[in-house]
């Protein structure tokens, strides 16, 4: 059976180059980075190319990325490390981020800190006029995703990054998303800091970085030993880091070529879908998206039905509503642009991405239309 | 199913699932079982399994299924879901209680 892979947004296969500079990492070089025998040089050699590199391709300097276990860590470690240099002060963030930045700061509120979740229009935009409005006295941070794993929407980030600037308050973007696959600067942005992970750029699990520019006070979030600058303790994952390094000197290769041939590969699937499926809609903005991402609602169908059928096929795509201890729940970042309930439950997320080709689009597309009206049928009149 | 013998049904609220039987009975023999379900993937395959399971049963024995005969049937469920199970013989059991009430004929929409 033919297998296309539609979830690049939630990971991606890592690339042969990538694992073969691993590969001496693991047993050869297996050295503690801070040892300083040569076992512990090799190590650490390693690990600071890897830090030019994604330096070098964010044009910042070395010593303001800081490598961390994932975007989660990263989320983590930006948000408490500021907050917990600002104790009780306030934080503007949306109510559309990724569960590593809402339930982070869902546990700054309850230590004494006030966050603000601004909403997001209907194509999931937040309004840099609000983001203006909810800044206070006592504004610390302002945390808004570049883009939303979901929708695939990119946010006001260059605006944000002003308003941010003008009035002197730190800036993170949860960068995971758009991090390799469209060019953010963040000295040109405006970001203070910003999360980024390996394992969606073709780079390893279990690795991240996080950019901290010079000069941002923050406090530890991980205690233990002066690792990365005394600002994330714990011995380095010197594979992954080196992973992490080659995934983003080949971003730095192919990211214009590839964000333009997905862009044309999603728009030919989502044409293909509006022509051959009855009731069916786009979520997310029509045009300022990430390349490869388009999340499509199906009314009266419950996504997970779908994604169970394309999975019979071959084919692997995700949904953001959930059915959990028997009750379900549509995804909260649909739900937050005013669409529908009989909309957002079926809402698939489809994310295209290096393997992906024009045969896999068409196969899909084979594949979907019949699939779409076969739920249909199954479902009880009056509940469609 | 054009003028089924039976027809019953049953809903998870909580889950927004629907599921409805129609069910072709000769001599109190099932013959033939249809579904419309609207819901998740487990709803939706224990729904398509029972209308295997419950061929050529005698309408009687469908007051006997189980969700935990649907279940095994299946082959398991995941622990959250197994309300899937549980909705399905619900809708069956309404399905009998149509026919033993004397079921007025209709026509499904499938």
């Amino acid at each position: 059976m033919r297998r296309v892979y539609l979830d690049h947004n939630a990971s991606t296969p890592v690339h042969p180059d990538v694992l073969a500079a691993m590969m001496p990492y693991f047993s050869e070089r297996f050295g503690n980075a801070s040892s300083i025998h040569g076992f512990g040089r090799e190590a650490r050699e390693g690990i600071d190319v890897a830090r030019e590199s994604i330096a070098r391709f964010l044009a910042v300097t070395p010593d303001e990325i800081v490598f961390t276990s994932g975007g989660t860590e990263s989320d983590n470690l930006a948000v408490k490390g500021v907050a917990g240099a600002r104790p009780g002060g306030h934080i503007i963030s949306t109510v559309v981020e990724h569960h590593a930045l809402l339930r982070t700061c869902q546990a700054l509120e309850k230590s004494g800190h006030a966050v603000t979740y601004l909403p997001v229009d209907g194509d999931g935009l937040v309004d840099p006029d609000d983001v203006r409005r909810a800044v206070r006295p006592d504004t610390i941070l302002i945390s808004i995703q570049t883009a939303n794993s979901e929708t695939g929407t990119l946010m006001p980030f260059a605006e944000i990054g002003r308003i941010a600037a003008e009035r002197n308050i730190p800036f993170h973007a949860d960068g995971v998303q758009t991090f390799g696959k469209i060019p953010i600067s963040p000295r040109e942005t405006g970001l203070t800091l910003m999360s980024m992970s390996g394992h969606k750029i073709y780079g390893p699990k279990g690795i991240g970085a996080l950019y901290i520019a010079k000069g941002t006070r923050m406090v530890s979030v991980q205690h233990g030993g002066d690792h990365e600058r005394r600002r994330r303790a714990g011995t380095e994952h010197v594979p992954g880091i080196v992973g992490f390094g080659k995934a983003v000197e080949l971003r730095a290769l192919h990211m214009a070529e590839e964000a333009l041939r997905v862009t044309g590969l999603r728009d030919r699937l989502w044409e293909g879908v509006r022509r051959s499926v009855a009731d069916v809609r786009l979520n997310g903005h029509p045009t300022r998206r990430l390349p490869g991402t388009l999340n499509m609602s199906f009314r009266g169908i419950e996504a997970e039905a779908i994604i169970l059928g394309l999975d019979l096929k071959g084919i692997g795509t995700s949904a953001g509503s959930a059915c959990t201890s028997g009750s379900i729940e549509p995804s909260y970042v649909i739900t937050a642009m005013g669409i529908p309930v009989d909309w957002a439950l079926g809402a698939v997320r489809t994310s295209l991405g290096a393997s992906t080709t024009m045969e896999d689009i068409d196969y899909v597309l084979d594949v979907l239309a019949p699939l779409v009206r076969k739920i249909r049928a199954m479902s009880p009149a009056g509940a469609a | 199913m054009r003028s089924p013998d039976a027809v019953g049904e049953s809903e998870d609220p909580r889950c927004r699932d629907l599921a409805r039987f129609y069910l072709r009975i000769e001599n109190d023999r099932v013959r033939e079982a249809w579904f419309q379900t609207y819901g998740c993937g487990p709803s939706i395959a224990a729904s398509s399994i029972v209308t295997e399971l419950v061929r050529d049963w005698a309408v009687d024995a469908l007051g006997e299924l189980t969700p935990e005969a649907v279940e095994s049937a299946l082959g398991g469920l995941p622990e959250d879901r197994r309300h899937a199970a549980t909705m399905v013989v619900d809708a069956l059991r309404g399905a009998l209680r149509h026919y033993r009430a004397g079921a007025p004929r209709e026509t499904s929409h499938a």
